[in-house]
């Protein structure tokens, strides 16, 4: 028998501000950040030694001795001990993904209530040791007798000392997300102008939600941060026009800069999803509920598609299976990964060629109000701590739908490495 | 922290050296524990011809496991408690059978002992006469808390007619170690009801009760002791302590609510917050408080208004929010404001905060009327030197002094002022209503 | 003809140092010798120690340019024999040819079989052809066909001409950058055995008259056909050339264009200048 499926609510959220990297969070590790932040929504949501169905998490920068990062950081967390947990891993979509797979679940009726979370640090990032290094310490480590021994270590070359770090690049293509990005930008004619412009928004309507409290009970500050270290009120699109760009080398017309780009960041969040009845019985607020989700990829590597590209992909899919068009949504929220990943999704959206050609509609999905797009600020403000960026969205998205009254409705997309795209809507 | 000064004195060598030099000698406060006795020794009870009160507190005393010796005992055993029942003085004469049942008892008191007086108000004396001996007990009690020693304390009771309901409950408190701190305190109770039972380890069982700034010192004790004797605690501090705020509530097993209380929709959105997620309120503590320290010839403008936003707007516009708000302070509610010494006594350096703080006392009396009205209170409590991260920052010399000038000789603890916040919580204190209680150990300031 | 078994692989460090001590006074036309060796195994180690450098996954069935490490030492034992026409130091691998008749299993016993032909004349010098045919079970499954360029040499008499040509699409899109490291021909020599001073050390390639040490063409070839994984015919013909010598270290850009019926056109670029290094087909049989 199938069991009858109900729609998982969002209760709340927490998340500790984003800092950058090497910054305020440069002694944290990714166990320390998702714990405060548990701990941050237990005290919010009185979760003391309460046990939740699961708590799903991840990072995408991962230590070697992180493989049971959630787990661990739950039993850190005053959490019930007995609560389960498990790792996922989405690149930038972890956050969004976590959320899904817990509201799945709750609606399933598997689960009454679930935590989601992520969290990721690019200053306490792994390195790994030389790769052939590391083969002569497996070798080394197997070794049954002296001679054995000897024959592993006989390998050891000076070069092999140096350790190997993370590159922030496509294992496929070798390119930075940046440089990619660079591609789709000038492919869609993405202008340094309009990047800007976007960017100081962003950073005034993040300032603009603090100051009108929206935060107050979506953050918990951590080691003496209480704000996103990257964001800045004063900022303008002149302060912005005198950056140098930074991705799409040798192109003379190259738009990406710093300040139009996400930086490095380090982060936590989380988000308390629920049953109704779970939330009711212990007089929790429902903001909103996780409607539906989908997620696509695209060939990047030989297909020719911007890397970033895959939620152009994937909304059209929700959007059918929900019988909705783009303009059926109160609040859009795209992630800011880059300004013009943003503004070459909404490009894609409303045009023709590539609406028929690459998602094989009629007519293209068009254009949206652009007042309504991320109106308390994303990533290019708050920063982008890989797998936090999708708990941030979530949590901030149900409580803006809250505040707008019942009935009303939120888009969430997010790109993520590999050519991927996370994309759920919510109702309040 | 610990009290350098009072551990030197209470040890071998340094109590030696501190009696031949003739310094003082700060005790050890018996202070209240879950499942402690009331007190620590014997009672004595005594009356001065009327006796209104003896019978009831004779009951509480056994009630609570006491034993009551006659007042002309005069075996060895040290005394937990000197009770005298004051009512029914008709003038100074009556007052002599107060010296002859006092002198005697209080020698026998023991350390940490208790002296508690109850009299009727001067207020309504039928004659000059009696309204003198009845004023006369209060510089009784006050002398009496100057000359005692070793942690004891003396306070007095004033208890109208009809009132009698009244007093178990600030008797109990009186006893207790929840009352360490407290002495030399005169406290009027009230007509009113009084609950009949009350669970003595848990009195705020099911009770849900908002703290403000309860991130750290004087607002994490009075959360964590709230929390301890039941209430559920909805811990509220500015976003900026949220860390803090979390960690405090993630022990007490509380709900973090960050907000300034300053902001504009402030009181609305703890409203709706109270009312969406626990139904109502109980008990209200506004301990959020700031400093902002100049002499008045140097003051400014930012200073007076963040000083008074926080420390009295704030606490009238919640309260008056909390009022308005239909069915969200709940039947019997308490609502306690903390206050200051300075508010009472002044202070060089804080005109803006004594200020903010007398007004917190003008405010409780001007309520008290209207919350009583609704079966409600309000009242103040008034720290004095207690002893904070904040203090600990003074100048030595300054903390040292601040410290001794009082008749317990030592600074108080926040858990002091919260013990005394979470009597004036319980549904036994309904009697009593716009009052200020000073947790100070009778400060020599304004006093 | 002559045909020799082999009972195992020649050692290549000695077979390059007899070509060296040897290398004066050759001549004359291709000897008709072939060298053999059946029921040859793939050692699970060498093959994943290949796959790492290379790019390719481990699997069950042989990378397209796996049996060329198995037959190039029999090659080499051809090339540095003193009845080879061309001296060895100095040899320039131009152009690499692979059919895969079917993908070939790791576990499958193979009898390997190599021989030089078509001895022919190229502007700057004379090319020779190294083949190498991999059968199983009696059925050829893979050849091969590797021209190298001897400069300076010469082709006899009525040689004809030596063709280097390839037509590809224009692979204006970059697909995939590489960085390649100073220390990518040794890590090649190591799983290949083709030591080669020229890929070894910047010192060494100095001698044979590059300014820095090259990147081995076939590690080139076998890199951008790993790029490819998962997207390649069963059975296919793989061509290549071999352009500018990839100066060790680089960065170097890889350009894809699917081709109609199957099969890719491809390019290997220096990042900044553009320079070809390789330029390749690769078709459905």
């Amino acid at each position: 028998m199938a069991p009858q499926t109900r729609k998982a609510a969002i209760v709340g959220g927490n998340r500790i501000p984003f800092a950058r990297s090497n910054s305020a969070y440069a002694q944290a590790s990714n166990q320390d950040m998702l714990t405060a932040t548990l701990d941050g929504l237990v005290a919010r949501f009185g979760l003391q030694g309460q046990r939740v169905g699961e708590v799903v998490a991840g990072a995408v920068l991962k230590h070697a001795r992180d493989f049971n990062l959630t787990r661990e950081a739950v039993l850190g967390s005053r959490l019930s001990a007995a609560t389960p947990a498990y790792d996922v891993q989405q690149a930038c979509g972890t956050g969004l993904e976590a959320a899904v797979l817990v509201a799945n679940k709750i609606a399933l009726g598997q689960i009454e209530s679930g935590i989601a979370g992520g969290v990721d640090t690019t200053s306490d990032a792994p390195l790994a040791i030389h790769d052939e290094m590391r083969r002569v310490l497996i070798a080394l480590g197997s070794a049954r007798t002296v001679q054995q021994r000897l024959a592993a270590l006989a390998g050891v070359r000076p070069g092999m000392f140096v350790p190997e770090a993370p590159r922030n690049a496509e294992p496929r293509t070798g390119l930075s997300m940046g440089e990619h990005q660079a591609i789709t930008a000038r492919q869609w004619e993405i202008s340094r102008e309009a990047q800007d412009e976007l960017t100081v928004r962003s950073h005034h309507d993040l300032a603009a939600a603090y100051e009108r409290g929206f935060f107050d009970d979506l953050v918990t500050p951590y080691l003496g941060l209480t704000r996103d270290e990257n964001l800045r009120p004063d900022t303008s699109v002149e302060k912005l026009a005198k950056l140098k760009p930074v991705f799409g080398a040798g192109d003379p017309d190259a738009t990406m800069t710093a300040g139009n780009s996400t930086p490095l960041t380090d982060g936590a969040s989380a988000v308390l999803l629920a049953s109704d009845e779970w939330a009711a019985s212990r007089g929790l607020p429902v903001l909103a509920h996780l409607v539906d989700a989908q997620t696509a990829a695209v060939d990047y590597v030989h297909g020719g598609e911007g890397l970033l590209m895959a939620p152009a992909y994937a909304v059209p899919v929700l959007l059918a299976r929900n019988g909705l068009t783009l303009q059926d949504f109160d609040y859009y929220e795209i992630h800011e990964a880059f300004a013009s990943t943003v503004l070459a999704t909404l490009k894609a959206w409303a045009d023709p060629a590539f609406c028929k050609e690459r998602l094989g509609l009629d007519a293209p999905l068009g254009s949206i109000d652009r007042s309504r797009l991320n109106v308390n600020g994303s990533s290019l403000a708050a920063g982008h701590p890989f797998a936090a960026t999708g708990g941030r969205i979530v949590a901030s998205l149900a409580k803006q739908l809250h505040e707008a009254g019942p009935g009303k409705r939120g888009l969430i997309s997010v790109c993520a490495a590999g050519g991927q795209g996370v994309v759920a809507i919510l109702e309040s | 922290m610990s009290d350098w000064y009072r551990d030197l004195a209470n040890s071998g060598v340094g109590s030696t050296l501190v009696k031949q030099l003739g310094l003082p000698r700060p005790a050890v406060l018996r202070r209240y524990e879950p499942g402690a006795p009331l007190l620590t020794g014997p009672a004595v009870v005594g009356t001065t011809g009327g006796s209104r009160l003896h019978e009831i507190l004779i009951r509480l005393l056994e009630d609570a496991g006491v034993p009551v010796q006659p007042p002309a005992a005069t075996d060895g055993e040290r005394l937990g408690a000197v009770l005298l029942d004051a009512t029914g003085v008709t003038g100074p004469a009556d007052l002599s059978a107060a010296q002859e049942f006092l002198t005697p008892a209080v020698r026998r008191l023991g350390p940490s002992g208790r002296v508690l007086v109850l009299a009727d108000p001067p207020s309504d004396a039928g004659s000059p006469a009696q309204a003198a001996a009845r004023q006369a007990l209060e510089g009784l009690v006050r002398s009496i808390a100057k000359e005692l020693r070793n942690g004891a304390t003396a306070n007095l009771l004033v208890v109208p007619a009809g009132a009698e309901a009244s007093v178990p409950g600030p008797v109990r408190f009186f006893l207790s170690g929840r009352s360490a701190y407290v002495d030399g305190q005169v406290v009027a109770l009230t007509t009113a009801d009084v609950p009949a039972d009350e669970d003595e380890e848990r009195p705020l069982a099911g009770r849900v009760a908002v703290v403000t700034g309860a991130a750290r010192g004087i607002g994490a004790a009075i959360a964590r002791v709230l929390s301890r004797d039941g209430a559920h605690v909805v811990a509220v501090d500015v976003p900026a302590a949220g860390d803090e705020l979390a960690e405090v509530v993630n022990e007490i097993g509380g709900t973090a609510f960050q907000l300034d209380i300053t902001a504009p929709d402030a009181a609305q959105r703890l409203i709706a917050h109270l009312r969406e997620r626990r139904g109502g309120v109980d008990v209200v503590v506004h301990n959020a408080g700031i400093t902002r320290d100049k002499l008045l010839v140097n003051m400014d403008a930012a200073r007076w208004h963040a000083v008074m936003a926080v420390n009295l707007q704030a606490q009238l516009d919640l309260t008056q929010a909390l009022l308005d708000a239909e069915g969200v302070l709940r039947p019997g509610a308490r609502v306690v404001c903390v206050s200051s010494q300075s508010g009472i006594a002044g202070n060089r350096g804080q005109t803006n905060y004594a200020a903010s703080k007398a007004g917190v006392i003008g405010m409780v009396r001007a309520w008290a009327p209207a919350f009583a009205e609704r079966g409600a209170t309000i009242n103040a409590v008034a720290p004095g030197f207690i002893v904070t991260e904040m203090t600990a920052r003074m100048p030595f010399g300054t903390r040292e002094i601040g410290s001794r000038i009082n008749s317990l000789q030592q600074g108080g603890l926040p858990v002091d002022v919260a013990e005394t916040i979470a009597w004036l919580a319980q549904p036994s204190a309904a009697g009593v209503n716009g009052q200020v209680v000073r947790v100070c150990g009778q400060s020599f300031l304004g006093a | 003809m002559a045909r020799t078994v082999l009972g195992s692989a020649p050692s290549m460090p000695a077979l390059f140092a007899r070509a060296a001590v040897t290398a004066r006074g050759r001549g004359g036309g291709l000897p008709d010798t072939r060298l053999a060796r059946t029921g040859v195994r793939v050692e699970a180690a060498d093959l994943a120690a290949y796959d790492r450098v290379c790019g390719f996954p481990l699997a069950d069935t042989l990378p397209a340019t796996y049996p060329h490490v198995l037959a190039f030492p029999l090659q080499l034992a051809l090339m540095s024999d003193r009845s080879f026409p061309l001296a060895l130091p100095g040899l320039v691998h131009v152009r690499n040819r692979v059919d895969v008749l079917r993908p070939v299993r790791v576990d499958e016993a193979l009898d390997l079989e190599v021989w030089a032909e078509r001895f022919a004349r190229h502007p700057r010098g004379a090319t020779v052809d190294l083949c190498a045919s991999v059968s199983a079970g009696g059925a050829e499954v893979w050849r091969s066909r590797s021209t190298y360029l001897s400069r300076g040499a010469q082709a006899p008499e009525g040689a004809p001409q030596s063709d280097l040509s390839l037509s590809v699409g224009d692979l204006a899109r970059p697909v995939a950058t590489w960085q390649v490291p100073d220390d990518a021909g040794r890590r090649y020599a190591r799983v290949s055995g083709d030591v080669n001073p020229i890929h070894l050390s910047g010192l060494t390639a100095k001698a044979f008259g590059f300014k820095r040490a090259i990147a081995h063409g076939m590690w080139v070839q076998a890199r951008a056909l790993a790029a490819l994984t998962g997207r390649l015919p069963d059975a296919m013909a793989v061509d290549g050339v071999f352009r500018k010598p990839l100066l060790l270290p680089s960065t170097v850009t890889l350009a894809t264009d699917p081709v109609a019926g199957g099969g890719w056109d491809l390019a290997v670029r220096n990042a900044g200048s553009g320079a070809e290094h390789l330029l390749g087909t690769v078709r459905p049989l």
